[in-house]
């Protein structure tokens, strides 16, 4: 179209329709003050959980405290890692976090890889089988779940056929094995190895590569934002549980940091200053994570959503 | 393919196999001790006269209409409103998102002590301008709204990612030729941008009824239910079944309604929107 032309070097430039760069209209004041106010309401129940979490409870308790604390009582912290083990709840939800992902990354980036680079029969239905999984409820499966857990065979002192003992109740392997892989992740992966280029996988065999070389070596390491995406959402999801961990946990050591948190609740009353000092510990990791990855955070959800 | 194996593996045991217990389970009285009993249709019978899964079905239903279609506007608007092409655009962002990253338990323990009555934020702050606020979440009038704000607040981040997106994705050219043609803004949004954004509102809408469908830390967290009744959901009833009254087969009968409500949400909407899919 004509646009094309008035780019062209030398040729004076109009004003373009759709120009960055508007003059300061009130409704430009109006757009910033508006989404200055939706903003504010996204935060303030986190400014507010981090403010609480200074002030003592005399304070808290107290009708006419003013919104920020009137010393600022770190000392809080401090108590509520006594008061809960949260150093052991953060550090099992960490370990299972890390676990969840390593295993997601590797299990889920070879499968992905060869459902999109090698044609092998089946392939086609074992996508819609993955397609498939994505689209079943939480809630359709979790129970079933429980019950394999629970009744593992060989495992808690249970026998051949799963009777006698717990299974895999109350262990890491509970934690961590059911929602290790992700179908989602598959999914992924797939497309992004879809979109890379047939020569460099034809190079790579005429140099007499095994096909997990060609994998390993050559494609994977073309789909850093894939393996970026994928790191960031199972990390956040596996942070960030709460049914699963809650059905096959009983002891405290065990407990992750989401569970402990509503078992404080509960088994306390709310001590708000202890709790609220809790829950910023507990969001702390992800908001970091979310700030340091946010361009993948962001790119992720949003292919997530489009592709 | 032997790479694929260990995934196919996985899914098969975690989620095939689940799936048809699941279905297999909801036909027998269980309880875990026991070995299941067939027992034909009569947990779906007794769903019928069970008044308080009615209740966590219309509870489940309203939480979803008031979550999902307000969500999905707000997050709309805002997302129209970053497209504009703003200088802080980006912080403006990362503050509406923030709430999709945080665990549903850390913010449900947050809304609750917002809530709390003696003094909690909401009370205070409507004690500025003179109104006693109600005890929000132990108020059966105001417990479920309560908890549905929570939700419309948690979800906006997410619709107006995706929303942001797909209008990043639309041809600029459509908008020249309509400015041309003099089409007002109004117009433009409506023959140009809403029509073109078909694809991503069915996503949203999806993914978002999905979600609601199966919200179960906020309840857990926020209310337990109760009161008397007035915030229980579906996922909830389920797992009370499940973990409090260990009658898994019925349980399972109530995952399975769960299961074909979703199905069939999801087939009137593809029939409405007239099957539009993401493209690639």
């Amino acid at each position: 179209m004509a646009t094309t032309e008035l780019h062209k070097p030398g040729v004076a430039r109009p004003p373009r329709p759709t120009a960055k760069r508007k003059p300061v209209t009130f409704g430009r004041i109006a757009l910033y003050v508006t989404l200055s106010a939706v903003s504010l309401l996204m935060v303030v129940p986190f400014v507010w959980m981090v403010l609480t979490s200074l002030k003592t409870p005399v304070e808290i308790a107290s009708q006419d405290a003013g919104l920020l604390p009137e010393h600022w009582d770190f000392s809080n912290y401090t108590e509520a890692l006594k008061a809960a083990p949260f150093a052991t709840y953060a550090r099992n939800s960490f370990i299972i976090a890390i676990s969840h992902t390593v295993l997601n990354l590797v299990i889920a980036s070879m499968a992905g890889y060869s459902l999109a680079r090698i044609r092998f029969r089946g392939s086609e239905v074992i996508f819609y089988l993955f397609i498939a999984a994505l689209m079943i409820p939480t809630y359709t499966k979790v129970l079933p779940e429980f019950l394999i857990v629970r009744f593992m065979p060989l495992a808690g002192g249970n026998d051949l056929f799963g009777q006698g003992g717990s299974g895999w109740l109350d262990t890491w392997w509970a934690l961590i094995v059911p929602g290790a892989v992700t179908p989602f992740a598959v999914f992924l992966f797939r497309q992004f190895y879809l979109d890379l280029p047939v020569e460099l996988e034809e190079a790579a065999r005429l140099d007499g590569l095994g096909e997990f070389r060609i994998y390993a070596r050559i494609m994977t390491p073309q789909v850093k934002p894939a393996i970026i995406t994928v790191a960031l959402l199972t990390f956040e999801s596996s942070w960030n549980n709460f049914l699963w961990p809650l059905l096959v946990t009983r002891t405290d050591s065990l407990r992750v940091i989401q569970v402990g948190l509503s078992v404080f609740r509960t088994e306390n009353g709310p001590q708000w200053h202890f709790l609220m000092a809790g829950t910023t510990l507990a969001t702390l990791p992800m908001v970091v994570l979310f700030l340091i990855g946010q361009r993948y955070f962001v790119q992720g959800f949003a292919t997530a959503g489009l592709k | 393919m032997l790479m694929v194996a260990p995934a196919l593996l996985h899914a098969a045991l975690w989620i095939g196999l689940p799936v048809v217990a699941s279905v297999v389970l909801a036909f027998t009285k269980y309880d875990v001790l026991t070995p299941p009993q067939f027992v034909g249709l009569d947990n779906f019978k007794e769903m019928m006269d069970d008044a308080v899964f009615r209740k966590s079905i219309v509870n489940t239903v309203v939480y979803t209409f008031f979550t999902v279609p307000f969500g999905m506007m707000l997050g709309l608007l805002v997302a129209l409103a970053l497209h504009t092409g703003l200088k802080a655009r980006g912080i403006f962002r990362t503050a509406i998102f923030l709430p999709q990253v945080t665990a549903t338990v850390a913010i449900a323990l947050v809304w609750l002590w917002i809530y709390n009555p003696s003094n909690g934020l909401l009370n205070a702050l409507l004690s500025f301008v003179g109104i006693d606020g109600p005890a929000w979440l132990s108020s059966t009038t105001w417990a479920l709204p309560s908890v549905i704000l929570v939700g419309i607040w948690q979800g906006i981040g997410m619709k107006m990612l995706i929303y942001l997106a797909a209008l990043q994705s639309l041809p600029k050219e459509l908008y020249e030729a309509a400015s041309v043609d003099g089409a007002s803004k109004a117009r433009q949004f409506f023959s140009i941008t809403l029509p073109l954004l078909k694809p991503a509102t069915f996503f949203v809408l999806i993914t978002s009824m999905i979600t609601a469908f199966q919200s179960f830390d906020q309840i857990y967290i926020l209310t337990e239910g109760g009161p008397a009744n007035s915030t229980t959901m579906m996922t909830y009833e389920i797992y009370k079944s499940a973990f409090r009254e260990f009658r898994v087969g019925y349980a399972c009968a109530q995952s399975l309604v769960l299961f074909v409500l979703l199905m069939g949400f999801t087939l009137v909407n593809r029939r409405i929107m007239g099957g539009t899919r993401g493209h690639n």
